[in-house]
């Protein structure tokens, strides 16, 4: 996936650093890192979190095409389409850039024109429907999945900015316009820097960073910062709105280097929330609690000891050590069966919001 | 040469001293003439035409061009470190400078099958152009984009969204300067695109260059190919020439003068020569 070709950029070193009480690697310059637990045996994929981000920040202006938050069906080609495939990231010693490609304006999909005016106002009969180029768009190959009945499965992949320790996308700007912030990693576009090279847009491997054909810049999840600054209209902090509005509420919230938090249990302690495409080595912030499934079932319908969604398929998302993250997870979960006590399916099962959401445990920093 | 070889030239006369001589005066007439048909200018000079008014400079393919010399500028890519910083379509553009006495006036011409116009969609890069000045003109800033101490003005054309002035001091500087008094037209036709940048000499502007009337301007240029997906460092670039606007760069440029000392040294050498053979045949 990745190319080594000769346009293969050579960069400085990115070198992780310790923060001053703990042993969490941080970027460097970054005092402290938000981060995002979703755990994916939650997701319905009802796209409430796509909406409330969309809404918030990319309903106009070149924005259509846009979306900071997408749910993905996996297997599946995802949004953009095939992202997987286009590069970005970096080498294997995780010092030189692979700079990826651009996608096509169809791999995202186009903004489709209704038939409303002819249904509602002309007496149409046909059936509500885009009018034209309605053959890809996000989610288009919704709950296909794969596998054979009755053992297909699919699962849904809900995905915003990684907001990552060694961002390919930072390195890939000539000008410095995208940066990570200071007080928390958040990666940002700097609107007045940027001059729309869109070699960000090629440098994640993501394809998370988006160019405005409008304003001729790229833009990107800003991890609702005014939210999680307080700026919100009831001056409260609160989560990023994608988190705050899941029905399931399947996201915590937080601080990488906040370890009493729930997050770095999860990454850190129990290594039970995983990296999406580990082998990118941009390091993200965004992490997984990998799905689980039902066990398979014979033609008559009973159930077999066999995974429903392939292990190594799993491994190809999540890297190899989804394998000891649900063992962990089935650990767990039995010593609750059996009457006893498990802090990590508590913190999996809250429904407590103020423990998924922790965003001001550093607000006295200086 | 011996005197053993001198010896089997006996049967040199008058008529090879002839045929000698003419030789030598072709070889004279051929270094005066040659650098006068072939370039008369000093390297890196782009001659800056004096013109009364500026009739239509300003329109690409205006008929005031018609008398300005053309300089042909080769071009390669940056190498900047940028995917693709060694990847650019362009490998020449055709310069000329003319002036009034208020405005210079700067055509550019290169050679580009497409049109690329737009940057209205993700893969969309449109072709573009720079002329690159010296903010300060006493020292060659760095070429690529100047440095903090060093810095550059640059004349910016895009096809898609017009004009800028911009201030860089390295790459990945650029700066754009507001209320840019740099003006472009811009035509394609025949497989070529033609710009021609104005501006007035004069400025009082911090970090604008302020163009001389009798001074040459260093200046560089840059062209970005869009259907290559160029932009950025990913660019074809120019070494720096000189806008010649000093009078007295009307003497002979120092091409000729060399040109002329090499056809003096070959005659001289043959007279040498020929007076050699003659005093060792005892003539």
């Amino acid at each position: 996936m990745s190319k080594t070709t000769d346009d293969t950029v050579h960069q400085t070193e990115d070198g992780a650093r310790q923060t001053e009480d703990g042993d969490v690697p941080l970027a460097e310059g970054v005092d402290h890192q938000v981060a995002m637990v979703m755990d994916l045996n939650k997701c319905i994929g009802c796209q409430t979190c796509t909406i409330a981000c969309k809404t918030n920040w990319t309903e106009s202006g070149g924005r259509e095409y846009m979306y900071w938050n997408n749910v993905e069906t996996k297997p599946g080609a995802g949004y953009p389409r095939d992202w997987e495939e286009m590069g970005g990231g970096w080498d294997e010693e995780g010092q030189s850039r692979t700079p990826g490609e651009l996608p096509e304006q169809e791999d995202y999909g186009r903004a489709w024109d209704f038939n409303h005016e002819a249904i509602m106002y002309e007496g149409s009969d046909e059936p509500l429907r885009p009018m034209e180029n309605a053959d890809w768009g996000p989610n288009w190959d919704e709950d296909e999945g794969a596998g054979e009945y009755p053992n297909s499965y699919y699962f849904y992949l809900p995905r915003i900015c990684n907001h990552c320790t060694h961002p390919s996308c930072v390195e890939a700007c000539p000008r410095s316009a995208i940066y990570k912030r200071e007080e928390d990693g958040i990666v940002l576009v700097d609107q007045d820097r940027c001059r729309g090279y869109r070699y960000c847009v090629e440098g994640c491997p993501y394809k998370k960073v988006f160019y405005n054909a409008q304003t001729k810049t790229s833009e990107k999840c800003i991890f609702c910062y005014p939210r999680i600054e307080g700026e919100g209209p009831e001056g409260e902090v609160r989560p990023p709105s994608c988190a705050e509005d899941c029905p399931p509420q399947l996201r915590h919230v937080g601080f990488l280097d906040d370890e009493a938090g729930p997050i770095h249990k999860l990454v850190n302690e129990y290594e039970v929330a995983l990296r999406l495409h580990p082998e990118y080595r941009t390091e993200p912030n965004v992490y997984y609690i990998p799905p689980y499934a039902p066990p398979q079932t014979s033609e008559s319908g009973e159930t077999v000891d066999a995974d429903r969604i392939p292990r190594n398929y799993l491994e190809e998302l999540f890297g190899p050590e989804v394998e000891s993250a649900l063992n962990t997870i089935t650990r767990e979960r039995e010593k609750v069966e059996r009457g006893e006590e498990s802090e990590l399916m508590e913190i999996l099962s809250t429904v407590n919001n103020d423990d998924q959401y922790r965003l001001e445990v550093f607000d006295d920093d200086g | 040469m011996t005197a053993d070889d001198a010896t089997t030239l006996g049967g040199i006369g008058s008529r090879e001293l002839a045929v000698a001589a003419a030789l030598a005066l072709a070889v004279v007439v051929a270094t005066a003439a040659f650098p006068m048909i072939v370039d008369a200018r000093a390297a890196y000079e782009i001659p800056v035409e004096q013109q009364s008014s500026a009739g239509d400079l300003a329109d690409p393919t205006g008929d005031a061009w018609q008398s300005v010399e053309t300089v042909d500028v080769p071009m390669s890519s940056s190498g900047a470190a940028v995917p693709g910083g060694s990847d650019a379509a362009v490998d020449s553009a055709s310069v000329a400078a003319a002036r009034t006495d208020e405005r210079l006036y700067l055509r550019l011409s290169w050679s580009d099958a497409s049109a690329n116009t737009s940057t209205d969609s993700l893969r969309a890069f449109a072709d573009s152009t720079a002329v690159q000045l010296p903010v300060s003109s006493e020292e060659r800033p760095p070429i690529a984009m100047g440095s903090t101490d060093n810095r550059v003005n640059v004349w910016y054309w895009n096809g898609a969204d017009g004009t800028e002035s911009l201030l860089a001091g390295g790459a990945g500087s650029t700066t754009q300067i507001p209320e840019s008094a740099v003006e472009t037209n811009a035509a394609h036709s025949g497989d070529r695109w033609t710009v021609v940048f104005s501006r007035p000499l004069a400025s009082d502007r911090a970090n604008v260059t302020d163009i001389a009337p009798n001074e040459d301007v260093n200046a560089a240029f840059a062209v970005w190919q869009g259907a290559n997906e160029e932009r950025s460092g990913q660019k074809a670039v120019s070494e720096w020439y000189y806008l010649s606007l000093d009078p007295d760069d009307g003497g002979a440029p120092y091409e000729t003068v060399l040109w002329a000392l090499a056809g003096i040294a070959v005659v001289f050498t043959t007279f040498v020569t020929v007076e050699g053979i003659r005093r060792t045949r005892g003539e």
